[in-house]
């Protein structure tokens, strides 16, 4: 198949390095320019190779040069969404030519060429002519490719500009893909060594809450490292797509959980919120008194609203823990059109550090930019709700509608709103937390039962007495 | 072939990992020079400048994946990967990879699961990789030494260096650890106490690789601040080690 090439061609010289000592030239990389693009044609001469510049032989012992590597392709089944999948493979392919060393992808390319290739008659064109059977065999859609090697500083720069436009609107394309648009999703379990009941599920729209990776780099990896902690689950029956609630993702959380938790909901801190390893960068937690949710991230040292702060917090709902009103996320999360949605996404934060605010201010809707404050807006429960007055929050506007509502209904229901939006005695100073907890039940006479969810108990004294 | 310098802060390490790197290089091979100990400073014993160490590139990954200057779908593997390769510093004799600077606040789980893979990718290109490691025994714990090959222990002949390199062995064996040798190297000997230091290593049951004298043309290239890599082959210190050296390839 590779005759006519000088060098082996085979995927064992995957992960070759060229070490400058042992390297003819270098193209690309950070001293230099270079690109590489895959793109959908209407019409392609097959099997054209074609090198404009210097060929490795017309080339200088040590020298860097400028490179681009421009892959054409045509096929009736190709669309134009498969180019970046197909041009992931470029770094592979490269690399089983013996004596190519490739790196990275797009705009930030590298590589060397090492004297052992060069005494072995090899050239660029050689390059182009493994990589043109190369993906053919891997692509059985391609029907034909045509493969153009640039080394020439002007054509370089030029290909350089027309790729990365190309890149910008793959990148959009990126953002906007969700949940919906794939098949599977991925399970991480890298930080099991010290959650050993946390799973984290990583999806188009939510990576994974240490921040570090996204759905591509799951993607990756799963390939890169199959035997390692990154793995596919099969995204199978939607039960709640708001939610995020998965039949094939409540399994996998069930399994790799040893049954601790057994559902989860991957977009909502309540119900059935996603645990936490302990390493997440910021925690949504919920606000009883104003039924809003709160941020805060990592870096944040001073207190939130709930008057402890990010280290307290993290205790109580990491280690896998899934603890309701309370989920730790990632920076990137705060940037997806499905952050919180089934909790009514930025509609339903009502505070949030000004730095984590002003990382994500383009993400939050127009209207809701200045009304939702900071800690340099308000520190405690009262303080929000007097900066939301001020500010006319629109959830100010809800809950005058709501009162309104209610007092049509019966005068009852008034009296429990009452208390939920009057300025209420919590938070003020002098008052003690007492107790925090996700629910808890009190004896009750009268055959019922009390059950306070997402209960605070503050008070001005708390005595304990032997009895 | 991985081969590890080990030992207290202070005994040396460095300039017995310096020398074997320049007595590696004279073989013609591809040699690694990987710096783990943060404190170490075997980029000034080999005479470089680093730019970047692997904490750094750490460092940047997070902060720009917090700030969402990545492209959504680059993929973090590869950006790594060549950040990783542009903090190699390149000589004709060796190339060196410095870790630096340990981990801040927050999870590194990720990152460090993808540097582990891609220095280990890194790594498999060389003939030699020389890894001074940092002082201590925590590299042993944490088995980011359990590939090695060849470990040396350094040690200067003070009742807790030796004690250390005593601990060492031990450790490693508790550890299940399989070094193919395990090599005990006393360092900075006065010429008196040769013979009774000789004794003291046997009774840490590890086999003493080597002994070196004190060398007075170190502790010049010491005073003067010149790398140690330019010790000229026939100062006493060089000479042991070219020893050492042999002793080490038979294991190749």
């Amino acid at each position: 198949m590779f005759e006519d090439i000088p060098v082996d061609v085979s995927p064992m010289y995957e992960g070759e390095r060229i070490r400058a000592a042992n390297m003819f030239v270098e193209l690309a990389g950070p001293k230099s320019i270079g690109a590489e693009l895959v793109q959908v044609q209407e019409s392609v001469e097959d099997g054209k190779v074609s090198v404009i510049g210097p060929e490795i032989s017309e080339m200088t012992q040590g020298e860097i040069y400028p490179f681009g590597l421009k892959i054409d392709i045509q096929g009736e089944k190709l669309e134009k969404e498969l180019e970046s999948v197909i041009e992931r493979r470029v770094h592979e392919l490269c690399n089983y030519v013996k004596g190519f060393m490739h790196l990275n992808q797009r705009d930030q390319i590298w590589c060397r060429i090492s004297t052992e290739a060069l005494e072995a008659g090899f050239k660029l064109e050689h390059l182009a002519k493994a990589l043109s059977v190369l993906f053919k065999e891997e692509f059985p859609i391609i029907e034909s490719i045509a493969i153009t090697v640039l080394t020439q500083e002007a054509e370089v720069s030029e290909f350089l500009e027309m790729a990365k436009e190309q890149y910008t609107i793959r990148d959009e394309r990126a953002r906007e893909l969700s949940d919906e648009d794939v098949d599977v999703f991925y399970g991480c379990l890298m930080c099991q060594s010290f959650a050993p009941s946390h799973m984290c599920v990583v999806t188009p729209d939510r990576t994974a809450l240490c921040g570090a990776i996204n759905w591509f780099d799951c993607r990756a990896a799963a390939k890169i490292d199959p035997e390692g902690p990154i793995f596919e689950i099969e995204k199978g029956e939607v039960l709640d797509a708001e939610k995020g609630e998965y039949v094939n993702v409540n399994a996998a959380i069930a399994e790799k959980s040893q049954g601790m938790t057994d559902r989860v909901y991957i977009h909502s801190v309540f119900g059935y919120p996603h645990t936490s390893c302990g390493c997440f960068e910021a925690v949504a937690f919920y606000i009883p008194e104003l039924d809003r949710i709160g941020l805060v991230n990592r870096d944040f040292k001073g207190e939130t609203p709930l008057g402890i702060p990010f280290s307290a917090m993290a205790g109580q709902c990491s280690g896998g823990k899934q603890v309701e009103g309370f989920t730790g996320l990632s920076l990137e999360y705060m940037r997806s059109p499905k952050f919180l949605k089934a909790d009514g996404g930025y509609g339903r934060v009502i505070w949030m550090p000004k730095e984590i605010k002003e990382s994500v201010m383009e993400f939050i809707p127009e209207e809701l930019r200045d009304k939702i404050p900071t800690e340099e807006d308000a520190n405690s429960i009262k303080e929000i709700r007097k900066f939301i007055r001020e500010a006319e929050h629109p959830v100010m506007e809800r809950i005058k509608q709501a009162k309104l509502e209610a007092a049509e209904e019966s005068e009852e229901i008034e009296e429990i709103e009452e208390i939920k939006v009057d300025e209420s005695e919590f938070g003020e100073p002098g008052m003690a937390p007492v107790m925090m907890a996700p629910e808890f039940a009190i004896p009750a006479s009268g055959g019922v039962k009390i059950i306070f969810k997402n209960a605070k108990i503050y008070a001005e004294k708390v005595i304990i007495k032997k009895k | 072939m991985i081969i590890a310098v080990s030992g207290k802060g202070g005994t040396g390490k460095t300039m017995v990992s310096s020398a074997l790197i320049n007595l590696l290089s004279k073989t013609g091979k591809d040699i690694l020079a990987i710096d783990a100990d943060p404190d170490s400073n075997l980029p000034e014993a080999l005479g470089i400048d680093v730019l970047k160490t692997v904490g750094d590139v750490r460092e940047e990954l997070k902060k720009d994946t917090a700030s969402g200057n990545i492209p959504s779908s680059a993929n973090k593997w590869d950006i790594l990967d060549y950040k990783i390769m542009e903090s190699v510093v390149e000589t004709p004799e060796f190339d060196l990879l410095v870790m630096g600077r340990p981990e801040g606040s927050g999870c590194y789980c990720a990152v460090n699961n993808m540097l582990r893979k891609i220095i280990e990718t890194i790594s498999s290109n060389y003939d030699f990789i020389v890894i001074d490691t940092e002082a201590g025994l925590e590299h042993l714990s944490r088995r980011t030494t359990q590939n090695v090959d060849v470990m040396l222990v350094v040690t200067d002949p003070s009742y807790r260096g030796i004690l250390t390199a005593q601990r060492i062995g031990e450790l490693a064996k508790e550890l299940e650890i399989n070094f193919k040798k395990l090599f005990l190297i006393l360092n900075r000997v006065k010429i008196e106490d040769g013979k009774n230091l000789r004794e003291k290593a046997e009774a840490t049951g590890l086999e003493l690789g080597g002994l070196i004298y004190e060398d007075s043309v170190v502790s010049e290239y010491d005073m003067e601040g010149r790398p140690l890599i330019e010790l000229p082959s026939d100062a006493v210190s060089v000479k042991e080690l070219t020893k050492i050296v042999e002793k080490i390839l038979k294991f190749h």
